[in-house]
């Protein structure tokens, strides 16, 4: 009996982590499409056409993201913004998804084993998105 | 040449749902499509990038909560596949357009190859060795065909990281998710189920897409102009196919995109050799 509660703790705190990642993923997609639709719709509105031509320069995901929130508070808020802050919302979904892993297996789950693999993927990840 | 915001939207669209009714994803059809149409083939790589990780986390995010993915698997893999899709990118940008598009090519006959490869299935390991045991690759899940919970075990982990690099480096380097190659991996090496294969390569692939992504990014490529209409054009594109997936019959999309795909390969080849871009 002690071991079928064991085995059903250890699946309900896994199915807590599964559903954790199952929301961060279609949180984020959900919210990147709804800032770029949003954008979108109100550049149509404003010119009559969906195309626009803004292209960027070389920078960091933490360099496109603080210029975009810069611009936003300092001037009037444009379409582009939004555009650009869902590109950012999708780029930093997986990101947040490693994030919480790193948090669930040192925290919850005590596994130093992937708390580690996960923390190896999260470095990288930083150093490649912010690092540069 | 810049294509207008309808067109890459649609042929986006279109690209995204091939992707999603063979479970191919939208890239290996992006790619070809954009640098057919005049896009730069570095841009049309760096804006496929971007929409992988929108395919790749949405259908995720529902097979995560179905308890079917195995986390750690995926994890550990995507130590591999992270670095290998960042040295992918890193070699794209410092390629010729043509190689690119030559490796492009022979990438697409390949997995025009493995859908013919893809009906012979790996053998469910049975025992493990000692490496994949002290990395706990195991799991079960409740399969609803069978009605009945499949308890599985993970095997060779020593052979799947270093071939995941490979599947991480392509997708890297060629834009896309490189899904699979992926599927071969986890399910001809290391002895998975099938539908664990599908499920867990998908998660790895929005972070192996992140990585290259990262790198795209810092090199300018990243064009929200661009980026924009693709992302939508294949989300939507894919959303669509996973509808229309319950009603079409599976050999028939099978051998469809069999075809497409052997066509777009040699496409791209000849054009690399007659010198076009």
């Amino acid at each position: 009996m002690a071991y079928t509660n064991a085995v059903d703790k250890k699946v309900t705190v896994h199915s807590g982590m599964e559903n954790v990642v199952g929301y961060i993923l279609l949180g984020g997609v959900s919210l990147s499409v709804a800032l770029i639709v949003g954008g979108l719709a109100w550049h149509w509105a404003a010119t009559g056409r969906f195309q626009f031509e803004y292209p960027i320069g070389k920078m960091n995901l933490a360099r496109f993201v603080s210029s975009d929130l810069q611009q936003l508070i300092a001037g009037p808020v444009r379409p582009r913004y939004l555009i650009n802050l869902g590109i950012a919302t999708l780029i930093l979904t997986p990101y947040m998804r490693i994030l919480a892993s790193v948090l669930y297996f040192a925290l919850v789950a005590r596994n130093w084993k992937y708390a580690l693999f996960t923390a190896a993927v999260f470095s990288a990840l930083t150093y490649s998105l912010f690092g540069r | 040449m810049a294509l207008s915001f309808e067109s890459l939207f649609l042929i986006s669209l279109a690209a995204g749902l091939v992707g999603a009714l063979t479970g191919m994803g939208g890239g290996v059809i992006l790619v070809p499509a954009l640098t057919f149409l005049g896009v730069d083939i570095k841009h049309a790589i760096a804006a496929s990038m971007v929409s992988v990780i929108a395919t790749s986390s949405g259908s995720a995010a529902a097979y995560v909560r179905d308890h079917i993915t195995n986390l750690k698997i995926g994890m550990f893999l995507e130590m591999f596949t992270i670095c290998g899709a960042l040295a992918g990118a890193v070699i794209t940008l410092s390629s010729e357009q043509r190689l690119l598009q030559l490796v492009f090519g022979l990438v697409l006959l390949f997995s025009s190859a493995t859908l013919f490869v893809q009906r012979f299935r790996g053998r469910h390991a049975t025992t493990q060795d000692v490496l994949s045991r002290w990395l706990e690759l195991e799991g079960s899940y409740y399969d609803q065909a069978a009605q009945r919970t499949i308890v599985y075990k993970g095997t060779r982990a020593y052979l799947g990281g270093p071939l995941m690099f490979g599947a991480g480096l392509i997708a890297g380097l060629l834009g896309i998710g490189a899904g699979a190659l992926k599927v071969l991996v986890l399910d001809l090496v290391m002895g998975l189920p099938s539908k664990v294969s599908t499920t867990t390569s998908n998660l790895i692939i929005g972070v192996t897409a992140l990585a290259g992504t990262s790198v795209y990014l810092a090199a300018g490529l990243v064009d929200p102009g661009q980026v924009a209409p693709v992302v939508l054009g294949v989300v939507a594109g894919a959303f669509v196919g996973t509808q229309l997936l319950v009603r079409l019959r599976n050999r028939t999309v099978r051998n469809l995109f069999t075809v497409v795909l052997f066509v777009l390969g040699i496409e791209m080849i000849v054009r690399t050799a007659l010198g076009g871009k």
